[in-house]
């Protein structure tokens, strides 16, 4: 009995450290994952579905026991004109989003693929999205993903029918980036507390200051030029070292998000003034 | 029962990246299966413990886009440890329970780290501990005793019913 239990343990172990070493080698375990994937992917739909179904159930019902009527009659009638326009403001603050997300779209000089959020994991150790477009939709991995108010992240894993976004402020999300105003080039780095910052060399950050936008700086060839990332909040000065970093405000409410634009397509074009509010 | 136990290491691991978010509190959210992988270990020893918990990690691991194998292997021996302590220990308190969990939250955190430091993983221990397992483990702690009482009451309410 004794034996079998540790025997279990060290089976159990074993596997893992086969699969932990197998990625360390990069070699195409992604395939188990997809696997693996192709079985929980719909669950997950279904269960993103169920808890919006949900939330839209108890949001009515909260409305409904704020409703203080006298008149019984008037009482019902006033419940199913109230559920109705949770419907309709439901609906006309998703067709904003989508109408915003569709201009975007059209302006854009490149190919784009719209998807919808299907799950999210913001346990700290990742930050990370699941969509509901994969590898049939002919996504790959690093492609950019936007939302209106600029960059969210990008394409880390893609699997059958979804794929897994790193968003910005993932501890392990780096993007190379700059002062829109100033130019000064630099990284945007997530942090474990949810946070960005701006890592750029002292001698070229002088003149930068907080409210500052940062967008893309187009090197590396993932990120098209100009894709806004955040506005400057203050700046860490670390005296005569060489590197300082300032805090970043992101753009995008990563954590309210429902739908996003996956730039599959690639431009060498400054896409900074397709953005409200970046003045470019 | 077995199936019963399949089905919530199923849907729970799934509801960790799609439902739970909602429960978050300053960017943290509890840990839905490892609450689940603990106080089944306490209830079913160390074996089951093991199982749940490499199942309940895998499937986090595929949901969630982190490294496959990483938080298999920290529930499963957190599962495992917390069966075999379970059946040497006076864990039947509630109040031992909870801050076990607490413990075991933060422990679990440190093996997980301790895992990704091969993969060379950027974040420092330090900033970790303050902004995403200490919290987690109280956030699991809370979350733990209110299952706890749910299951207490349940189970009150059966005897009951199995009385009459």
């Amino acid at each position: 009995m004794r034996f079998r239990r540790y025997a279990l343990l060290v089976l159990v172990v074993v596997v893992c450290l086969g699969l932990l070493s197998v990625q360390t080698r990069g070699s195409g375990l992604a395939r188990a994952g997809d696997l693996v994937g192709v079985f929980t992917t719909p669950f997950q739909t279904l269960l993103a579905k169920v808890h919006r179904g949900a939330l839209s159930v108890w949001s009515t019902y909260v409305d409904w026991k704020s409703v203080r009527v006298e008149n019984a009659a008037l009482r019902v009638e006033n419940e199913r004109l109230r559920v109705q326009a949770l419907t309709v403001v439901e609906t006309r603050d998703e067709n904003v989003r989508l109408r915003r997300l569709l201009a975007l779209r059209e302006q854009l000089p490149l190919a784009t693929v719209a998807a919808e959020v299907i799950g999210r994991d913001a346990s700290g150790w990742v930050r990370s999205l699941t969509i509901n477009r994969g590898a049939g939709d002919l996504v790959a991995r690093q492609t950019p993903v936007i939302v209106p108010e600029g960059l969210l992240g990008r394409v880390v894993r893609v699997r059958t029918g979804a794929s897994v976004i790193q968003l910005l402020n993932d501890p392990a999300s780096t993007v190379g980036a700059m002062v829109q105003r100033t130019r000064t080039p630099g990284l945007v780095e997530g942090e474990p507390g949810g946070t960005m910052r701006f890592k750029f060399m002292a001698r070229d950050g002088a003149a930068i200051a907080p409210g500052d936008l940062i967008v893309t700086s187009g090197q590396g060839s993932i990120f098209p030029k100009g894709l806004p990332v955040g506005t400057v909040r203050s700046i860490e000065d670390r005296g005569s070292a060489l590197f300082h970093f300032a805090a970043v405000a992101a753009l995008a409410d990563f954590a309210r998000v429902d739908e996003v634009l996956l730039l599959t397509g690639q431009t060498t074009q400054d896409l900074a003034g397709l953005f409200a509010g970046t003045g470019g | 029962m077995r199936l019963t136990i399949a089905l919530m290491v199923f849907g729970g691991s799934l509801a960790q990246n799609s439902v739970v978010p909602a429960l978050g509190l300053g960017g943290i959210t509890p840990d839905l299966p490892f609450i689940m992988t603990v106080l089944l270990a306490l209830r079913r020893g160390p074996e089951a413990g093991c199982v749940v918990g490499f199942c309940a990690g895998l499937l986090q691991d595929v949901a969630g886009g982190g490294l496959l194998g990483v938080q298999a292997l920290s529930k499963a021996l957190a599962g495992f440890g917390m069966g075999l302590v379970g059946g040497r220990l006076l864990v039947e308190n509630p109040l031992v329970q909870v801050p076990g969990l607490v413990l075991l939250t933060v422990a679990e955190g440190i093996l997980r780290f301790g895992l990704l430091q091969l993969f060379h993983y950027p974040a420092s221990l330090g900033e970790l501990m303050v902004h995403v397992i200490l919290r987690q483990a109280l956030y699991n702690g809370v979350l733990g005793a209110g299952c706890l009482v749910g299951v207490a009451v349940l189970e009150a309410m059966r005897e009951r019913l199995s009385w009459r």
